[in-house]
């Protein structure tokens, strides 16, 4: 889904994203050029319909389990559930969509109920607001895909390293580098996994200025890419 | 002066960034990856419900599989599953690998996926999910859960795959099938000897055509009754729902007959099927399966 600013012709940002209810998004757009901001909010039978359709928003990084949807949507199961580690990780790992992870955990059926110790609630009062609410969204899942009871700050940094884990593979040219500098320090990991993950895409081993520039004009507008 | 949603869309870019569209694509690529290594495609069909598709699907594959061709079983009915029942593979489950799902096999090498696979003894279908709210999220999820039963399955290589259908004369499965499998070979209706039956079953023929179903023929179960002691066949509902009519007037070819028989029930329930084509109910079908033939070529 996608709004459009009439005024000025360009589709709308998102803002942010906020949880005003359970299985609910509060998800707010602001349009690029004039400012303008409004907020939409799903409701659960919406958030729903999404899942039924055996999707992940934001995009896979993984092959889809076989019967995926199936084995983790009946309520009685004689067999094993899909492995919701995977699953999890897989979309919130996946793609440019950037409330995919509070989506995710949502779509895996599961009620997260971890702790956040003080230590590390303070630490996520560094990270800017409106990105916050995503962030402690992907933690949680990866704490409870691992079996953590109260997140700290040791699980914190754990969750980083485990989904940045696909980054050390790929090469970086010099110029590919300073252009991944000048967006903007708060989505950087954002971006640079999934510029990473589209040259895997593409069979590529190093991530150069022509993969930049593919790139730009995919989301650079997003993302204030120079040149 | 109001500007035009329409113009404005075909100027600027649209960014799929929640790459929905692009995971349906690839899913029903890998539907038609899976079904491409199936050689025919039948679904078993009918209106109405209780007229025995199921165990004419069962019965048709033993048929086949005797032929010597290797048959798959699809039992969409999803929540009332009963070919496992009848070919003694209740309490089976998938093997899940990272290729995919395989299927249990049974007797006469038949493959068969169904839902009961997934369920404990005893256990309905019951899902996760705002039920209450939304008989819509119900039927997109049932669609969601069958196209995985197409694309998910390591068949392999067969000569057919027969598809149980739910009953339901204009109910949302057959066009949901005929949506992911455009290269269905058609469907082999099933009735009973009722006025009831028969019209019911003619406006799922009717509907069957209408969504591009291809009708092989028309099998009526129950015709009459055949005796466990002498073997004779007598009727059971003296001129009621004249079959050979229905056919002439939907021009569908009459495939056969199957008679109530005490030996087929008890196979049925007992989970251990009827395999002799000495047997009379096996000696039908193994004509049905031949008339089929004609239809539809199975040979490789």
């Amino acid at each position: 889904m996608k709004f459009v600013c009439m005024k000025c012709e360009t589709f709308m940002l998102f803002q942010k994203v906020e949880k005003p209810g359970e299985d609910s998004l509060g998800v707010m757009f602001e349009c690029p050029q004039c400012g303008s901001r409004f907020s939409m909010v799903t409701n659960p039978g919406e958030t729903a319909l999404v899942s039924a359709l055996g999707v992940k928003i934001g995009g896979r990084t993984t092959a889809p389990e076989a019967f995926e949807l199936t084995r983790g949507t009946l309520k009685e199961s004689a067999v094993v559930q899909p492995d919701q580690s995977t699953t999890s990780t897989s979309a919130s790992g996946g793609g440019g969509c950037p409330f995919s992870s509070v989506l995710s955990s949502m779509q895996s059926g599961t009620s997260i109920k971890v702790k956040w110790s003080q230590e590390a609630l303070e630490r996520m009062e560094r990270i800017p607001d409106f990105i916050r609410p995503m962030v402690k969204s992907g933690i949680e899942v990866y704490a409870a895909s691992k079996g953590y009871q109260i997140i700290t700050p040791a699980v914190i940094e754990e969750s980083k390293s485990a989904m940045g884990g696909e980054t050390g593979e790929l090469q970086w040219t010099p110029g590919a580098q300073q252009r991944l500098e000048n967006i903007p320090s708060f989505i950087r990991g954002m971006a640079r996994k999934e510029i990473e993950r589209m040259a895997r895409e593409k069979g590529l081993t190093t991530v150069t200025d022509t993969m930049m520039d593919e790139v730009k004009g995919k989301f650079g507008q997003y993302m204030g890419m120079g040149s | 002066m109001e500007k035009d949603l329409k113009s404005i869309l075909s100027r600027i870019q649209y960014p799929d960034d929640a790459r929905v569209v692009q995971q349906i694509v690839d899913q029903t690529l890998q539907v038609k990856t899976r079904m491409g290594l199936i050689r025919r495609k039948l679904v078993v069909l009918s209106g109405k419900g209780g007229v025995g598709k199921s165990m004419v699907t069962v019965n048709l594959a033993l048929a086949f599989a005797r032929q010597g061709l290797r048959v798959g079983i699809l039992d969409v009915d999803l929540n009332g599953p009963c070919v496992p029942k009848m070919l003694g593979m209740k309490g089976q489950r998938f093997e899940f690998t990272p290729e995919g799902a395989i299927p249990p096999t049974g007797p006469l090498g038949i493959k068969v996926a169904s839902m009961e696979f997934f369920l404990k003894p005893d256990s309905p279908v019951r899902w996760k999910g705002p039920m209450d709210l939304s008989p819509v999220w119900l039927g997109m999820m049932e669609m969601s859960v069958i196209r995985e039963f197409l694309a998910d399955i390591v068949w392999g290589e067969l000569d057919l795959l027969l598809a149980d259908l739910p009953p339901g004369a204009a109910a949302d499965k057959p066009p949901a099938i005929v949506g992911f499998l455009p290269e269905l070979d058609g469907a082999v209706v099933v009735t009973t000897p009722s006025e009831v039956s028969t019209e019911v079953v003619k406006k799922s023929i009717v509907y069957a055509r209408d969504v591009g179903i291809r009708v092989v023929g028309l099998i009526e179960n129950m015709s009459g009754f055949l005796c466990p002691e002498c073997r004779a066949e007598s009727d059971l509902f003296e001129g009621s729902g004249n079959v050979q009519e229905l056919c002439a007037q939907l021009e569908v070819p009459l495939l056969g007959r199957i008679p109530l028989d005490r030996k087929i029930s008890q196979a049925c329930d007992w989970g251990i099927p009827l395999l002799e084509e000495s047997e009379p109910i096996p000696g039908r079908f193994k004509e049905i399966a031949e008339k089929i033939t004609q239809h539809v070529k199975m040979k490789r």
